[in-house]
């Protein structure tokens, strides 16, 4: 299904369409990098918080590795702000940190590095990744942190059915390090979320 | 309690649309959680405006083979506002339907004066154009005689726009079989490049594509700071 807006005096929308198979890599800034803590590199001010290593792979319904995504990823600094046309004024914002980044993946496997995302508004520390694919148009979804507490009263892992919130959480695996498999179809596939319609 | 939202189609005769696309419906945000999903990319976009021009590698470099045409268009929101000084990215095979990109193993011919690679900004009134040459068709689905009709790809990034589509040709025969337009039903029109006619430089013919983002996303900060 596609999605039309139903009111009156409302431009049709162009559909998305999937990316396919040939994204060019050299697009993505920063040469491919998936490194949110240097966003301008060679001086001396870094971001504050938690650096963090962030271990994923996307799969199919199969469980193969789905090769050529073209990944996004967004989330608030440290204390929990968004770098935004409206709050990037702010004394909590921090400039070195812009909480965005993409990246074509070649194989399936991706690995982010980036400071581990503060309280926001009331929600679970979180990153929104934005996918795409070829054979299927556009996906997001929210990722949260397997050990934090305030997981337990996030209005977004509150909306989807208890068992299958485990499937957003990114697990730790080491000082500093943790791993996540987003899984676009089939078995313990991971729930994502229409912000057309929402 | 859950809220459904899109329950999204696969792709009739594509393998990899089987493969990848969500049995589950989408779920819709709740309030409380919706201006987290509102990325805003950084404005570090450093253009040549050579870039725009697909039909050479360089600037005096020779020309790319194939149909030279224009593609230009307006990009707005479904309120008919314009997206400002928005990244549009543009890829598309070359007149033989191969890419440059070296995962292309397909083995069609490579045009050495086509890369096939472009981008340009919208102006402070949404508006754009690129240069390039019209793609041809290629064979997807050699086992079952299916093709890819010519379309262009195209990538729009502009502060809180986001947009992955394909402009399509009118009335192209392999348009109907199309994995993804039998998706789109009656709506594959919006994607469709409307042709007319180029006067001035050594071009075919243009083709108008208005690029419309829906959603509240594309001028959400706009709209809640105004």
């Amino acid at each position: 299904m596609t999605y039309s807006n139903k009111e009156i005096n409302r431009l049709t929308p162009t559909n998305e369409d999937t990316v396919g198979p040939y994204y060019p890599p050299s697009l993505c800034e920063n040469n491919n990098s998936l490194d949110m803590t240097n966003i301008r590199s060679g001086i001396v001010f870094k971001p504050l918080g938690e650096k963090i290593t962030i271990k994923g792979c996307v799969k199919d319904i199969d469980g193969k590795l789905s090769n050529g995504c073209l990944l996004e990823f967004w989330q608030p600094n440290s204390q929990g702000f968004y770098y935004r046309p409206d709050t990037e004024s702010h004394e909590m914002v921090d400039p070195w940190f812009t909480g965005y980044a993409r990246h074509r993946t070649k194989d399936g496997n991706f690995s982010l590095t980036t400071i581990k995302p503060g309280v926001a508004d009331g929600r679970a520390p979180n990153i929104t990744v934005t996918l795409f694919s070829d054979g299927i148009m556009r996906l997001v979804t929210q990722l949260f942190f397997a050990d934090e507490k305030s997981n337990s009263d996030d209005p977004l892992l509150l909306s989807i059915p208890e068992e299958l919130r485990e499937r957003l959480m990114i697990n730790k695996v080491a000082h500093n390090e943790y791993e996540i498999e987003i899984i676009m179809a089939g078995n313990n596939e991971t729930p994502f979320f229409d912000d057309l319609l929402s | 309690m859950t809220k459904y939202g899109r329950q999204l189609g696969i792709g009739p005769t594509d393998n990899t649309s089987n493969e990848r696309t969500p049995r589950n419906k989408l779920n819709l945000i709740p309030e409380a959680a919706r201006t987290s999903f509102v990325p805003y990319a950084p404005r570090a976009h450093s253009i040549n405006l050579a870039e725009a021009d697909m039909t050479r590698i360089a600037p005096g470099r020779p020309r790319a083979s194939g149909e030279a045409i224009k593609v230009s268009g307006k990009l707005m929101d479904e309120y008919g506002r314009p997206i400002r000084n928005a990244l549009i990215e543009i890829w598309n095979a070359n007149q033989h339907g191969g890419y440059t990109h070296d995962e292309d193993h397909s083995g069609l011919p490579i045009d050495q004066n086509f890369l096939g690679i472009g981008r340009t900004l919208s102006s402070s009134d949404g508006n754009y154009e690129f240069w390039t040459i019209k793609p041809g068709a290629y064979l997807a689905r050699p086992d079952i005689g299916r093709w890819r009709p010519p379309h262009i790809h195209v990538s729009i990034i502009g502060g809180s726009s986001r947009l992955i589509s394909q402009m399509y040709f009118p009335n192209d025969p392999h348009n109907a079989k199309d994995p993804m337009r039998i998706l789109m039903g009656d709506s594959f029109e919006a994607n469709i490049g409307k042709k007319y006619i180029v006067t001035d430089g050594d071009f075919d013919c243009g083709y108008n594509f208005d690029i419309i983002i829906g959603g509240k996303n594309p001028t959400f900060f706009e709209n809640n700071i105004t």
